[in-house]
């Protein structure tokens, strides 16, 4: 084991926890908003995925950003319908949140076998959306699809930030999550924010589907479990910050990724889980707790 | 329907529940007699099997607040204790019963600790646990089979007596159900009862008023997965083939669904929610491909019951036909007395 296949597992890790930082953020920016524990958050990511899928089918030569924004642009979408048609119907009815979280396993299911009716039950091979050749960094030969993931990854996250701290939205945003009432009596509109946190959270998850894809397949049960971890990867950082929810799935592609190598592949999920109970136990906030208790 | 109906759930009409539970449990206890087919009794086995575990985490999330979704954990460490202890060390089945909820029990004080999180930091915890569960199941071959599964567990038996009879193994499991229905019930009315529903309402209120709030958690947790214990046993020698995707994620889920579209901390509401969740797809199985689809269409539609879920949708149904029945005239006195009187002690 020298260090070219360290480094190649190390770029493995920080790709597929790029991944699940994604799916964390929208995690994160939900629970942060509304209190949802969003379950179907990994079906935005099959769909995302698949969508991006028949994109290419219809118009094979299509370069891979603009399947990325595909795959975004169908999350969103999805996300906001499932705003639009469930989530708020029941927030305005006043059901308790427990009861829209359970809508949300709902949604999931429904999300899951409707995805099994139009695209069946085979797992679907993604076309080659990047260079097929290694690049190679210092002698160390790495696979395209990782380095391209990962720069994607790095570069919506980058977006995402810019967004929330530089534009009026944006912080309008972060003042509803920190406190709805007090941003509603400064004249946010908390309907318009409820959008635009899905809109997001669905966009991401859309990418970091179409990012699943191209690393393995794509099929209807792709997403429940990525989700899972998402939400994993989001509670290890802390659901209260996004940096902790991006830290978070780095973390736990990492952990997963070496501790399948390194200790036991049968046990890979595991490790990690038991991690968190750890990390949960003596932080029960979270990896930011360490540096949000020291002030 | 404005409001959800939420004080029917909480405080229970006293005489119209018991008489409605009275008369459901002799219903099910009668059913046998009537011969119905193999295949009812089995459905209504499972139902009362599914009824026990939600029972459980109707004390754990309806009663006390903690959200958990690792309950096929426990569930599952109770069905493959009693498995291995029957056909292994030949246990007879009741000693294995109860083995299977103790050892869930002991199992959950693991989890002790994490009583100190809430709200998704618990959910989180206790997911990561059944995860672990599951796959200590599915990779421990030489222990629990793996993949392969758990063949070849022994039907139920009672003193010596196997159950071979399909009524009578259904019989156990609504016997065992109706005992934890009606010793949590006891629990929910005792000391214990009030104190966890005021934690649940409010967690530091409790605490100034010198409950025991870490502790009483933790209690309700160990019961709750001795609970899951004794159902999962149950379900071992019910199909008597054990697999470790039997135990999965999504049987946890499936176990939360039951206790909130039933109506949370309504204990009859777990055993509809149960009933529901068990029954629905079986119903459902015509229409094929779009069974599930149906399903979760129908799981969101049910959220718009509010917290009250299915049970509360019922006792408003019925205080509706009580009040259409007295308000159409003086005809069949006797039913319609009944009615109203019952729709009285329900409001």
């Amino acid at each position: 084991m020298g260090a070219g296949y360290f480094a190649e597992l190390l770029v493995g890790g920080l790709a597929i926890g790029c991944v699940y930082s994604l799916v964390a953020l929208g995690f994160a920016m939900i629970i942060r908003a509304t209190g949802i524990i969003h379950f179907a958050q990994g079906e935005l990511l099959m769909l995302g995925s698949m969508v991006a899928l028949s994109a290419m089918w219809v118009l094979p030569k299509l370069p891979a950003i603009a399947v990325l924004v595909c795959g975004m642009l169908a999350g969103g979408v999805l996300a906001v319908a499932m705003e639009f048609l469930v989530y708020r119907p029941l927030r305005l009815r006043r059901v308790p949140l427990m009861n829209v979280i359970t809508a949300t396993v709902g949604m999931s299911i429904l999300c899951i076998n409707a995805a099994r009716i139009i695209w069946g039950s085979e797992p679907l091979r993604y076309p080659e959306l990047f260079a097929t050749s290694a690049y190679e960094f210092l002698g160390l030969r790495v696979s395209p699809q990782l380095v391209w993931i990962m720069v994607f990854g790095v570069i919506l996250m980058g977006l995402l930030q810019l967004f929330l701290r530089h534009t009026r939205t944006g912080l309008v945003m972060q003042a509803v999550a920190q406190d709805a009432d007090a941003a509603q009596l400064m004249g946010a509109n908390l309907t318009r924010i409820m959008v635009y946190t899905f809109a997001i959270s669905g966009m991401m998850a859309g990418a970091a589907g179409v990012m699943v894809g191209s690393l393995f397949f794509s099929f209807f049960e792709m997403g429940f479990v990525t989700g899972l971890k998402g939400f994993v990867a989001a509670t290890l950082g802390g659901l209260g910050s996004l940096a902790g929810a991006m830290l978070g799935g780095i973390l736990f592609g990492l952990i997963e990724t070496f501790s399948a190598v390194y200790v036991s592949s049968a046990y890979k999920d595991g490790i990690g889980m038991v991690l968190l109970i750890v990390i949960l136990l003596f932080l029960p906030s979270g990896l930011v707790g360490l540096w949000k208790g020291r002030r | 329907m404005s409001a959800p109906p939420l004080a029917s759930v909480t405080a229970p009409p006293a005489m119209a529940s018991r008489v409605a539970t009275a008369v459901v449990l002799v219903a099910l206890l009668a059913l046998p007699f009537f011969q119905p087919h193999q295949f009812v009794l089995h459905m209504l086995a499972l139902v009362a099997i599914s009824a026990t575990v939600a029972l459980g985490l109707q004390l754990l999330l309806g009663f006390s607040g903690q959200l958990s979704i690792g309950q096929a954990a426990f569930y599952g460490i109770g069905a493959y204790t009693s498995a291995l202890l029957t056909t292994k060390l030949g246990v007879p089945f009741l000693g294995a019963l109860f083995a299977a909820g103790i050892v869930a029990a002991v199992t959950s004080l693991l989890m002790v600790p994490i009583t100190r999180l809430t709200g998704a930091y618990l959910a989180v915890a206790t997911l990561g646990f059944s995860i672990l569960v599951y796959l200590f199941i599915k990779n421990e071959e030489w222990l629990t089979g793996g993949s392969f599964g758990f063949m070849g567990i022994p039907r139920a038996s009672v003193f010596g007596t196997v159950l071979r009879n399909p009524g009578h193994a259904y019989l156990l499991c609504v016997v065992v159900a109706a005992l934890v229905y009606f010793a949590l019930a006891q629990l929910q009315r005792s000391r214990f009862g009030r104190a966890i529903n005021a934690i649940r309402q409010n967690e530091d209120a409790a605490r100034a008023s010198g409950i025991p709030v870490t502790l009483l958690k933790s209690q309700c947790f160990v019961i709750a997965a001795f609970v899951a214990g004794l159902a999962g046993s149950l379900y071992a020698h019910q199909v008597r083939y054990l697999a470790p995707n039997d135990f999965t994620f999504w049987k946890s889920i499936e176990i939360l669904i039951m206790v909130v579209i039933g109506g949370m901390g309504s204990l009859f509401g777990a055993v509809l929610g149960a009933a529901v969740v068990v029954l629905l797809p079986e119903v459902l199985r015509e229409i094929g491909d779009y069974r599930m689809l149906v399903f979760g269409a129908v799981l969101m539609a049910v959220m718009l019951f509010g917290e009250a879920g299915v049970a509360g949708f019922l006792s408003a149904i019925g205080r509706r036909l009580g009040r259409a029945l007295r308000s159409s005239g003086g005809d069949g006195g006797a039913t319609q007395a009944s009615a109203a009187r019952k729709d009285r002690a329900r409001a």
